[in-house]
């Protein structure tokens, strides 16, 4: 951490004075304290200082950077040493993310062509935060309510404007894996392994493999954008790597004759490749959208190793390779009397892979603002979940997330809120409906 | 002694002539001050939004405003900090897109907005449209004098508008179009506009300060003018995505 300043420092003092006179900074600090109704436990407790720096260095150049600096999480303290250590890191939790660091370059080499270099957050897709071709950025899915979150990619992304078509060509060298969600919520993408009956689980450890920092494990893409009758549509195809891992070793190994199990398991990342299509427009004055991806997994099989059982190792289908598609298609309209409604439908969340693993999900959203604008009421939104059409009363989870905000003066805003969770512990949100939460934020933007 | 009769002559017949002279009709006149309004072949401009509550607290937003002809535009916020950076996009044929830095992303927005009011001012999206009235709607006079002329306007057949009729003052010297009242579907006045601080820039009359006062809620908003930019050349691909995102 100590290095982290140190180089911050450094670069506040290398960068010449007059490229300061330039700069805009900006950002945010913002207080999110979450706790579960059930056992009334504090679970999210984050102090978030959001600094971006962005400057226009001439008529064809732009830089932008934007940085984390969070008091996240709760004390840990172990020992008398973690209450001494200089640090505070265990009184005190605290980390330092880059988002973002991307130098732009307008007309570079050609007048219509625009490069960004450095680490960037590229968001395809024409959907409301569920975007099944927005696949080039890793997930961050450390908050399970920002769904929309990912990680920035070091990357070029080169954009030709010919015309009326977009050009655009993205290029990633190394990779970089998703950030799973807390603890708290980690049930809900990652259901609990199945043992054969008559066995418990005693430990669990895993064991992640990621690729190689080589010049063969690169990310490309490629889309191409352009308007026709009024709708905008775009076309994309990337081959690239699944961010989240699958499970592709199971080791078993007795503890004691009453059926306890150490679980040993390995997880991998695997190549895909997907072909998406997106559009966006209005019908009317309703605004529509919809967008669609068709993914081609690596084939992966997954051995367990029941050796220690006297049943051999054993092979199984992890992961096929046929094709299976996820899409979004959506609508969002303003009334008269300001109530702002929006909608969509979704098959296949984040995290489900392969044709019979898709499910259904039904999300909304009605909002009003009220007193000139000084207090934003969403008293309905949230989501249906659907696991299986031919017996919902078993597959499906309800979720309900009002959420009241409030602006006392320009630049900030008080957020209370909940999340209330209904459903069958085979569905997603079913599996932590546990988890009925009410929230507060505070944000103040500089 | 001829020539002084002929001259005479031709004085009288050009009085008579003079005399005869149709006067305009008012939509000659709404079609002569929308020729005005929107005269510049385009516009850079620097805009500061004061938003009076009736309490008198104020709140203040800044945005700069590119417009080509009337029917492309391109607005960026400049401040308060919590919308600096986002940027509106309105091109032909009800193409909308916003700009959101936080979400990198250019989104589509559909004719449902127009009707919302813009950044929290009293000005709905459809009110920072293109002013050309005389396409819109119907005029008739209420009145007429040496200095202003005052329209009823209504909306033509078949268009769906939010208001039942506006009334609008013209300065008779310039045509400029001075004070706009809207009135809703029962004919309640809910809304007033008044332009001030009326300029000439270059060829252009210009007012500096608008203000326009909703009735309803009792809130106001005052706009101040500055760099006012007119006929600079602004290319067609500054109204694009690729430059919304600058």
């Amino acid at each position: 951490m100590r290095n982290k300043l140190f180089f911050l420092m450094v670069l506040f003092i290398i960068i010449p004075s007059a490229i300061w006179a330039q700069v805009g900074l900006k950002g945010y600090i913002l207080t999110d304290t979450r706790v579960f109704l059930e056992d009334q436990r504090f679970y999210w407790n984050e102090n978030r200082l959001d600094l971006q720096i962005d400057a226009s260095l001439s008529e064809s150049a732009h830089i932008y950077s934007e940085l984390w600096v969070r008091g996240f999480g709760f004390s840990d303290v172990k020992t008398s040493a973690d209450l001494m250590a200089r640090q505070k890191d265990k009184v005190q939790p605290w980390n330092m993310v880059l988002r973002e660091a991307y130098l732009d370059l307008y007309g570079f080499l050609l007048p219509d062509l625009d490069i960004r270099i450095g680490r960037q957050r590229i968001a395809w897709g024409t959907a409301d935060k569920l975007n099944p071709t927005d696949n080039l950025n890793p997930y961050d899915l450390e908050d399970i309510w920002d769904f929309g979150r990912h990680l920035g990619s070091n990357a070029i992304k080169a954009s030709y404007y010919l015309g009326d078509y977009t050009l655009t060509g993205v290029y990633i060298p190394v990779f970089i894996p998703a950030v799973l969600p807390t603890q708290d919520w980690a049930q809900a993408l990652s259901p609990e392994l199945a043992l054969p009956p008559g066995f418990t689980q005693n430990n669990l450890e895993d064991q992640i493999q990621t690729p190689e920092n080589t010049l063969k494990n690169f990310t490309a893409a490629f889309k191409i954008a352009k308007n026709f009758f009024g709708y905008d549509f775009s076309m994309s195809y990337l081959y690239g790597w699944d961010d989240l891992p699958i499970v592709t070793n199971v080791g078993l190994t007795p503890v004691n004759l009453t059926g306890a199990v150490d679980i040993a398991t390995t997880l991998a990342y695997k190549r895909m490749q997907v072909f998406g299509l997106d559009m966006a427009g209005s019908l009317g004055k309703i605004g529509v959208w919809a967008e669609g991806a068709i993914f081609f997994p690596e084939k992966t099989e997954m051995t367990t190793d029941l050796s220690a059982f006297g049943y051999g190792i054993q092979t199984s289908l992890a992961l096929d390779d046929e094709p299976y598609m996820k899409y979004v298609i959506g609508m969002d309209y303003s009334f008269k009397n300001g109530i702002y409604l929006n909608c969509q439908y979704l098959h296949g969340f984040i995290h489900e892979r392969g044709r019979e693993n898709l499910e259904d999900y039904f999300m909304f959203g009605a909002e009003k603002k009220l007193l000139n604008d000084k207090l934003k009421i969403t008293s309905i939104a949230g989501g249906l979940e659907i696991k299986d059409f031919s017996e919902i009363k078993d597959n499906y989870a309800i979720l309900y997330g009002p959420e009241i905000t409030y602006y006392p003066v320009d630049n900030a805003e008080i957020i209370i809120g909940g999340h209330i969770i209904e459903g069958k512990s085979t569905t997603v949100f079913g599996r932590v409906k546990k988890n009925d939460e009410v929230y507060v934020k505070v944000r103040y933007s500089f | 002694m001829k020539r002084i009769i002929l001259l005479m002559t031709m004085l009288i017949l050009t009085a008579f002539v003079s005399g005869q002279t149709k006067e305009p009709s008012a939509l000659e006149i709404l079609k002569k001050s929308d020729a005005v309004i929107n005269a510049p072949k385009d516009q850079d401009i620097k805009m500061k939004l004061v938003l009076i509550e009736g309490n008198g607290d104020e709140k203040e937003r800044e945005l700069r405003m590119l417009q080509k002809g009337g029917e492309k535009r391109i607005i960026k916020f400049l401040s308060p900090a919590d919308q600096r950076g986002i940027a509106f996009l309105d091109l032909p044929n009800d193409m909308m897109y916003l700009y959101l830095p936080a979400f990198k992303k250019v989104r589509r927005i559909a004719g449902h907005i127009k009707n919302q009011k813009f950044a929290g001012t009293d000005m709905t999206y459809d009110d920072m449209g293109t002013l050309n009235y005389a396409a819109e709607y119907d005029p008739k006079f209420i009145e007429k004098s040496e200095k202003v002329f005052v329209l009823e306007l209504t909306p033509k057949n078949g268009l769906q508008k939010d208001y039942s009729k506006l009334v609008m003052w013209i300065r008779a010297d310039n045509f400029y179009q001075i004070k706009i009242e809207y009135y809703d579907k029962s004919g309640k006045l809910v809304k007033r506009m008044e332009r001030k601080k009326i300029e000439k820039v270059g060829n252009y009359w210009i007012a500096k300060e608008f203000e326009i006062y909703d009735l309803l809620d009792d809130h106001r908003t005052r706009a101040l003018l500055s760099d006012v930019k007119f006929d600079t050349g602004l290319k067609d691909k500054i109204f694009t995505q690729r430059y919304l995102k600058r």
